[in-house]
């Protein structure tokens, strides 16, 4: 809060300079620092916080300018009516792109990069050669600017400073909101973001539009600033790249970071002026880009914040919630999970053959086999993971077949996994803060956070609630996905060998924390090898071979069956 | 002693895999490591070879201390590995995945002569030699993985679940194989899931359970012992859970 | 609708212009594909090639092959300094293309600096030579071009396909530690793999700077299409990276002449685009 009051405190005083009398070369060159934080901080809303970097902001921002440039000086509308207008095409441009793109799974990292930088020759291109610009470029020198102030160059420094303030307004509340905390996890991984609730290509779709939107708008201006618009200007590398630049440099994860990035690298730019010396003042500003990627991956913002506070993750000074008295309050109606008849295929491995089962509310279930039999494959099938080629699974009254996995999580299924895979630059706390927020449970942010604290306290991980998942052993990382995975208020929880790698001091507290989630009505399935703990815990145990189910009933008369022995054993100790 | 794995402590990052291992194989053998899943048998052998760093204890291969050969040089004394899941170069045919096999100087040159046997031992990858290693079936993928091992001219040969995902049939067909192989004269440290076949064909056995060998010694000694109903089912005699 | 002899002209243009494309791809498949780095720095290490044979032209007087001797060896080493960074750095497939992005923008600067952003031109004598196949002209120097592209294609193609060497640089590609166990020493190879992927930039930048005017920003320019050539020819395959050379040439240069020139960029990034959307699983 204090931080947005700061923010609006200080682009009031700025708003003021001009008003005061502010030479013209400081005007100009504020506008410059003003325009580029509004680039490099769009740029980060879907690049920096979800990591899907595009080199594509060119695309938007020359959208942005060619719109303002028809629209005013070729079909002679008012400059300022002009602006939306490049704010919905660019935004168009961008959902267009999202909806195909975002679908494909493969398409992350490097290739998202490259696929949006060829989209900007493209629409270079294209540009170049219809009436838009034909080739000799757009003149705006006749259309009118309106003035906010006495001078043009004091009208664009107020257009770009609100431009700036709103982007980071923008960039501000959404960090502090869900879709922040989302992106965020998409970030660090996209597939457990969808397990856990998060609607991943919904929010890649929105922050990508938000990002285009904003960069439309800083062309439409800057359309008006250099008045004479060129293809191979506007469609140039500088914007990307610079973009890129700026944001690595402050930080791209956080909402202050490419402002400061832009603010540095701008001033220097401006410091390095002329000739020469602008091909020297690139060249260090790619070197610091070396520096910095190969150095301090995480931005200078970042790494000054933690000397600064001298500590890490975000400490939760919330009040504990009681478990018991949380407990009561939002439980949904229990549900029983069933599988009918579950069939999955990868190629030509037929992994479930008709599987068919079904856990109770407080009923544990071990799902046992040999390697390669399916177990794993079932709990992908129930979460939503993988779609099941034929067969239902069903929650009480709701259908989770055919349902996108973050819909799932929401009705109350959450899973573990057997190599634990925690939001790596999330604390402990906001781990399972996120778990709370996006699934059946649907906390507020604050009240999430009341929630996680409880949820760790529960599975002993009180301490280390501002812990980074590196920080912490595997224990605690095996301890730390449960909490996870029970902050969501599931009717159904997917244990994928939880107990794999732990000592036995360590087996036992899981188990006894097993026992005490049962009794809240949850229904447990759990993959387990260790075949103790399967006898001790489980109320029925289904023995999976192949990828069907050879046995099923209480744990000591599956694992006795003869086809049980046969298969494990072999069958000399089938006696 | 030609593999002498003493007290050696194992683990990935920071996740301990194996506590206390110590066995030992003699040259000519045949020594199988049984346990259930998640006892940190690949992980063993997967050290054995080469992959993987043990974190204490003692690894000896003729005398040689493993422990301070580069991970890429392991092979050179003698030691091949068919690993968990075969790992092939899929994009590969399979004679060039032989190739590989071969690679290091000493089995270079006898590439000719190597060749040829491994293709009278599996005359279908003779018949599939040019196809992408990707494509072949489960079974003929595993010989594939077994020949580019062969083709390295190993004194110790390391199996890893060799039968994993394997029809029965073709499992048969496998240990036969590998009978074949032993009789050459290669020593043999088999890991398997499957208790009957690793019993039958091995001269010694070693229970892995959670990490540690927990016993020792002649296949039909342990066959009776009801530590190995234990470890797979989890069922001791009686009825009641440990 | 252009007559055949323009036809058959701009496929001639475009298969040459095509070699060319291959020449510059070929490093880059190389090390994408074998090494899984991205360095998008490759183009501006070219075009530094291509300024430095001009210089070594124009202030020396050194023929372009000997300026290439220099050259070539120069640029290998150059590329096993580059991975040495990329190996103590740990960087990944990712970071590799920010690193290279900014190294990238260093050697631009680098050859604006000391050549200004004027229009370079290396005259020489066989820059008008052509050599008539009947109504079609083929200039000597873009053929030279493509037939030096087609052999380093078909002889690295064939190096890692028949030699113990080549074998021994694929497989890591796909199973590292697997290579490892059985003697490749592929941490050694990899030093090795990206000093050839920089030499290979060396000798593209020695026949840009015969065939193409030089001015820094062509370093942008030519990205776009030599990464749809690796992308289509497929990763670390030579022989698909000149073919694809071939095929974008072709499309591009048939586009000039049947709608308008500046339309051609079009082609290649299109096929790119729907490639990368359509078959991501190849990259």
């Amino acid at each position: 809060m204090r931080q947005a009051i700061g923010l609006l405190a200080a682009g009031l005083i700025l708003a003021m300079l001009p008003l005061v009398g502010l030479p013209a070369f400081y005007e100009s060159f504020l506008y410059l620092v003003f325009h580029w934080v509004a680039l490099a901080t769009s740029w980060s809303l879907l690049s920096g916080y979800a990591g899907y970097f595009s080199f594509g902001h060119g695309a938007f921002f020359g959208a942005g300018m060619y719109t303002v440039a028809t629209l005013t000086a070729g079909l002679g509308a008012p400059f300022l009516a002009a602006l939306p207008v490049a704010a919905v095409v660019a935004t168009l441009l961008s959902l267009g792109i999202g909806a195909v793109v975002f679908r494909v799974k493969r398409l992350r990292g490097e290739l998202f990069g490259l696929l949006t930088l060829a989209i900007t020759f493209v629409l270079a291109t294209i540009v170049l050669n219809t009436r838009l610009d034909g080739g000799p470029g757009v003149y705006l020198s006749n259309v009118p600017l309106p003035r906010l102030v006495a001078s043009p160059t004091g009208t664009f420094y107020l257009l770009a400073l609100g431009l700036a303030v709103l982007t980071l307004a923008a960039a501000y509340t959404i960090t502090s909101s869900r879709l922040g905390l989302g992106l965020f996890a998409i970030h660090d991984d996209e597939d457990v973001a969808e397990v856990e609730g998060v609607p991943t290509f919904a929010y890649k779709l929105v922050a990508f539009a938000l990002s285009a939107g904003i960069a439309g708008v800083a062309g439409g201006i800057h359309a008006m600033y250099v008045s004479y618009l060129t293809v191979p200007d506007t469609f140039s590398i500088t914007v990307p790249l610079y973009v890129v630049l700026m944001s690595v440099l402050g930080g791209a994860r956080h909402w202050l970071g490419p402002a400061v990035g832009a603010a540095l690298i701008t001033a220097s730019l401006y410091a390095f002026t002329g000739g020469q010396q602008a091909i020297l003042g690139r060249a260090v500003v790619a070197f610091v880009l070396i520096l910095i990627v190969l150095l301090l991956p995480e931005g200078l913002v970042p790494a000054v914040l933690r000397r600064a506070r001298g500590q890490r993750g975000r400490t939760a000074d919330v009040a504990v919630a009681p478990i018991l008295a949380a407990a009561g309050a939002r439980t949904e109606a229990p549900a029983t999970l069933d599988c009918r008849d579950v069939w999955r295929a990868f190629g030509g491995i037929q992994a479930l053959r008709g599987v068919s089962l079904s856990v109770a509310p407080g009923e544990i279930v071990a799902l046992v086999g040999p390697n390669g039999s399916g177990k794993t494959t079932l709990i992908n099938v129930i979460s939503g993971h993988h779609a099941a080629d034929r067969g239902r699974v069903e929650l009480g009254a709701a259908t989770l077949t055919g349902r996108p996995a973050h819909e799932i999580a929401g009705l109350g299924v959450s899973r573990t996994y057997q190599i634990p895979r925690p939001f790596a630059h999330f604390s402990a706390l906001d781990n399972v803060a996120l778990a709370a927020t996006f699934g059946s449970a649907r906390c507020a942010p604050a009240e999430a956070r009341a929630e996680a604290r409880a949820w760790l306290e529960f599975t002993g991980l009180g301490r280390r609630a501002a812990a980074l998942p590196h920080e912490l052993n595997l224990h605690e990382r095996k301890f730390l996905e449960l909490a996870r995975a029970l902050a969501g208020r599931p009717r159904v929880i997917l244990l994928d060998e939880v107990l794999s790698g732990l000592n036995p001091g360590e087996i036992a507290s899981a188990v006894h924390l097993i026992r005490q989630i049962r009794e809240r009505g949850v229904a447990i399935l759990f993959v387990e090898h260790l075949m103790r703990a399967v006898l001790e815990l489980s109320d029925r145990v289904v023995v999976l071979n192949e990828g069907e189910v050879i046995a099923a009933g209480g744990p000591r008369e599956a694992m006795r069956a003869a086809r049980v022995i046969e298969v494990y054993l072999g069958k000399a100790h089938v006696a | 002693m030609l593999l002498e794995v003493r007290r050696l402590a194992i683990a990935y990052g920071d996740a301990p895999a194996v506590w206390d291992a110590t066995l030992e194989v003699d040259a000519g053998e045949v020594v199988s490591v049984i346990g259930p899943n998640g006892a940190g048998k690949s992980t063993l052998v997967n050290t054995i070879a080469g992959l993987h760093r043990a974190r204490s204890g003692e690894l000896r291969f003729a005398g040689l201390d493993l422990g301070a050969v580069a991970p890429h040089l392991v092979c050179r004394h003698g030691i091949a590995l068919v690993p968990e899941g075969r790992r092939l170069f899929a994009r590969m045919s399979v004679e060039e995945n032989l190739d590989i096999g071969c690679y290091r100087g000493e089995a270079r040159r006898a590439r000719r002569e190597t060749l040829d046997r491994v293709y009278h031992l599996f005359p279908i990858l003779s018949e599939r030699r040019r196809q992408a290693a990707g494509s072949l079936s489960g079974g003929q993928q595993q010989m594939a993985a077994i020949g580019r091992a062969l083709m390295a001219r190993p004194r110790l040969l390391l199996l890893d679940e060799p039968s994993l995902g394997l029809a029965p049939a073709v499992v048969d067909h496998m240990f036969e194989i590998i009978r074949a192989i032993h009789a050459e004269g290669v020593t043999i440290l088999l890991v398997e899931q499957n208790v009957v076949r690793a019993l039958e064909i091995a001269d010694r056995a070693y229970v892995l359970e959670e990490g540690r060998v927990v016993a020792g010694g002649a296949p039909a000694v342990l066959r009776e012992q009801t530590r190995i109903q234990e470890a797979y089912l989890g069922l001791r005699d009686g009825g009641g859970p440990s | 609708m252009p007559s055949l002899t323009l036809l058959g002209q701009s496929v001639v243009s475009g298969l040459l212009a095509g070699g060319l494309y291959a020449l510059l791809a070929l490093g880059l498949s190389l090390s994408w594909g074998l090494l899984r780095l991205v360095n998008l720095s490759h183009f501006a290490l070219a075009l530094l090639g291509a300024y430095l044979t001009y210089q070594l032209g124009h202030a020396f007087h050194l023929a372009p092959w000997l300026a290439a001797g220099l050259i070539v060896p120069a640029f290998f080493a150059l590329g096993v300094v580059l991975h040495v960074v990329f190996a103590r750095f740990r960087v990944t497939e990712f970071t590799s293309l920010l690193v290279t992005f900014g190294l990238a923008v260093i050697l631009e600067s680098l050859i604006q600096w000391f050549w200004t952003a004027d229009y370079r031109r290396y005259e020489t004598p066989w820059a008008s030579a052509s050599i008539r196949v009947g109504p079609l002209f083929v200039p000597t120097l873009e053929l030279l071009a493509c037939l030096t592209a087609a052999t380093l294609a078909v002889a690295t193609w064939a190096w890692l396909r028949f030699t113990y060497v080549g074998k021994a640089l694929r497989a890591p590609a796909e199973d590292p530690a697997m290579a490892g166990a059985f003697g490749v020493n592929h941490r050694a190879h990899a030093f090795v793999l990206s000093g050839i992927s920089a030499a290979y930039a060396g000798v593209a930048g020695a026949f840009i700077a015969l065939i193409s005017t030089l001015a820094p920003a062509q370093i942008w320019a030519w990205l776009g299409t030599v990464f749809a050539v690796v992308i289509i020819g497929g990763l670390g395959n030579p022989v698909g990276a000149l073919l694809a050379g071939f095929l974008i040439g072709v499309s591009e240069s048939v586009t000039m002449a049947v709608a308008a020139p500046a339309w051609a960029p079009l082609v290649s990034f299109s096929i790119l685009i729907g490639l990368l959307v359509l078959r991501p699983e190849r990259v």
